[in-house]
């Protein structure tokens, strides 16, 4: 295998239950030791394209090609792929040891391999400890390492995460995507992971694929999803923005200039600009508005009034109302002592054209 | 509000003197049926004058009973295995896949739970002579396992709907075919309900009477041979071997319900 080839390459994947279409027509490759997340709401596809991989369901149309072999047909005993399930599956009748070895046992080992495998996950793991004890003996945290230590442990060539940090509580939860992050580091493995929480995909993927109604409807780095966002459901889904409702006005080289409430903005233009007088929405973040007592130099700016503050700690977030009438408004967040400083008076809040990207819907 | 606690402590002592009234009347045959078994007499009835241990060692020195308990209850472990065997199979089929005829499957499953005890022995009975199974410990062991399987599908049925679909999913995403996700994953998850089941099925074949009796060659279990020897006359030494058997029949059942008790806690 060289680097070129992918490992996983999925082709027209599509999947029907009955009238609902789960997915439809994914085509994508997944490269070795990449960390991928597919990230959406409940009912997006994530889950069902996990499950295909996975062995558990079979696609409607489109095949799998793992390792340069169709799998598409292959029962989930056959694959090279194992997975961490949402609820940790563990087996509750056995300990943590066995827990670890039943896949090894099932390749086909020997005793002595068996035992040199698990204690080399489970030490890895820092599950040392804990072989002799039964998963009820654990904590939630325990529980979801030796889910991993388990899966890990017959050195699948892709490894499947199902919202394996759902059922942990929120500190645990931060400090486990640290974990796993630096797991998957270090054993060079492709993650295949699913989660509907934008801020656990940003803080560990390479590579995120926003999924809505069985589509996909952005595939790239985090930086890349978070400030180009590909449409207004991205921009939307991850991390917090405003959303600017407006009509083009004409385009200037790379930038969309566009109407909003009485003012000329300027942002970068998406992939299709709509015709002059046209409905467009663009989307700016909170951190990217600048205050200023006086109109600012960039390319965009409005004045407003701001009508709450709300205390943070490090930063404040501020809602200033804007437009004609003053109804429209903005969101912002500046750092605590620039907030403290603006009073009841109108400001100015400007934010450069690069900052804001105009979508499509 | 004074007067609440009153009206609440009333009700309390009324509900606890039906409760105890309850308890008298269904442990007051039983109590009588084994103070009899202990009378110097051969006339059941009050007074007890002198008391004796007689009928007990009558009763274990009889050969006939001794046999005929061991033929009860080999007819009890054998119509249990068969029972459990079929129950568990028809369990995991109806629990599984959705498949046409589910629906009638399981009502002709549970039918013979439902079946008057006379009326399917009468059935079993011209059932075995048109099939030409002869009267004897065969046909007995076949009715008792017919008649027991809705019992252990029930009790395993309730304990494969607990079982999450994750566990099966696991076991095969770790390699295991689905006899072996069956063999190491979900017979392990269904012990407490079996072992649960087997005990059901032990007493119910172990008292049963009607079946036994319509079914039965020229040796009697031990329900048959009680009913033989009322008709020559009740003597203390029924009311010793009924004892016997009572105290075993729920000294296994206590025991057996606080075991699976405690296996269900555990999982």
């Amino acid at each position: 295998m060289t680097d070129q080839t992918p490992l996983v390459r999925i082709e027209g994947l599509s999947k029907h239950f009955g009238e609902t279409v789960a997915l439809q027509d994914l085509t994508l490759d997944i490269a070795q030791g990449e960390f991928v997340t597919f990230l959406g709401p409940s009912g997006c596809g994530k889950s069902t394209t996990l499950r295909i991989l996975g062995g558990f369901e079979r696609p409607t149309k489109g095949r799998v090609i793992l390792d340069g072999e169709d799998v598409t047909g292959q029962p989930p005993e056959r694959r090279n792929v194992n997975m961490v399930f949402q609820d940790y599956a563990l087996f509750p009748h056995m300990t943590v040891a066995q827990n670890i070895a039943f896949g090894l046992e099932l390749k086909g080992m020997g005793k002595a391999d068996i035992k040199r495998r698990s204690d080399e996950i489970m030490s890895f793991l820092e599950l040392d400890a804990f072989g002799s004890r039964y998963p009820l003996q654990l904590s939630g945290g325990q529980r979801q390492r030796v889910a991993l230590a388990r899966a890990l442990a017959p050195d699948p060539a892709l490894l499947l995460l199902d919202e394996p940090l759902g059922a942990l509580d929120a500190k645990l939860r931060g400090q486990v995507q640290q974990e796993l992050k630096s797991i998957q580091r270090r054993t060079h493995k492709t993650f295949f992971f699913v989660t509907h929480d934008q801020e656990e995909a940003l803080t560990m993927s390479d590579r995120i694929v926003v999924m809505n109604k069985g589509r996909v409807e952005q595939d790239g780095t985090p930086e890349e999803l978070y400030f180009r966002p590909a449409s207004r459901f991205v921009a939307e889904f991850i991390g917090e923005t405003n959303l600017l409702s407006g009509h083009v006005r004409g385009t200037e080289g790379d930038k969309v200039v566009m109407d909003w409430e009485g003012t000329t903005l300027k942002g970068k233009a998406p992939a299709r600009v709509p015709g002059e007088g046209q409905p467009i929405t663009a989307s700016v973040r909170l951190e990217k508005l600048g205050f200023h007592a006086e109109r600012p130099q960039t390319a965009n700016a409005v004045q407003g009034r701001v009508v709450s503050k709300t205390f943070l700690g490090s930063r404040m977030s501020m809602q200033i109302a804007v437009g004609d009438k003053g109804d429209a408004l903005l969101k912002a967040y500046v750092d605590a002592e620039t907030g403290q400083s603006v009073g009841n008076d109108p400001v100015w809040i400007g934010w450069e054209a690069d900052n804001m990207a105009v979508l499509n819907d | 509000m004074n007067n609440r606690p009153e009206l609440f402590r009333g009700n309390r002592i009324f509900l606890a003197c039906i409760y105890w009234a309850f308890v008298l009347y269904v442990f007051v045959p039983l109590i009588l049926m084994v103070l009899m078994g202990f009378k110097d007499s051969k006339f059941i009835g009050f007074p007890i004058r002198s008391w004796t241990l007689d009928w007990y060692t009558g009763v274990f020195a009889d050969a006939e009973v001794i046999s005929t308990f061991g033929y009860s209850v080999a007819i009890a472990v054998l119509s249990t295995l068969i029972s459990i065997f079929v129950g568990t199979w028809i369990a995991v089929l109806l629990e599984g896949r959705k498949f046409t005829g589910r629906g009638v499957t399981f009502g002709l499953t549970v039918l013979p739970a439902l079946v008057p005890g006379i009326i399917s022995a009468i059935a079993f009975r011209i059932y075995a002579r048109y099939l030409g199974i002869e009267p004897g410990m065969g046909a007995i062991i076949w009715a008792h396992a017919v008649h027991n399987v809705p019992f252990v599908v029930l009790v395993v049925m309730a304990r494969l709907s607990t079982l999450p679909k994750s566990q099966i999913e696991a076991a095969r995403d770790l390699g295991a075919d689905p006899l072996v996700a069956f063999m190491r994953i979900t017979l392990p998850y269904l012990v407490p309900a079996i072992l649960g089941a087997s005990i059901f099925c032990l007493l119910l074949s172990f008292d049963d009477f009607v079946r036994s009796f319509f079914l039965g060659g020229y040796d009697p279990t031990l329900p048959v041979l009680i009913f033989a020897k009322l008709r020559s006359g009740m003597s203390p030494e029924i009311n010793a071997i009924a004892t016997v058997a009572l105290v075993l029949t729920a000294a296994i059942g206590i025991w057996a319900e606080r075991f699976t008790r405690r296996m269900n806690k555990e999982n």
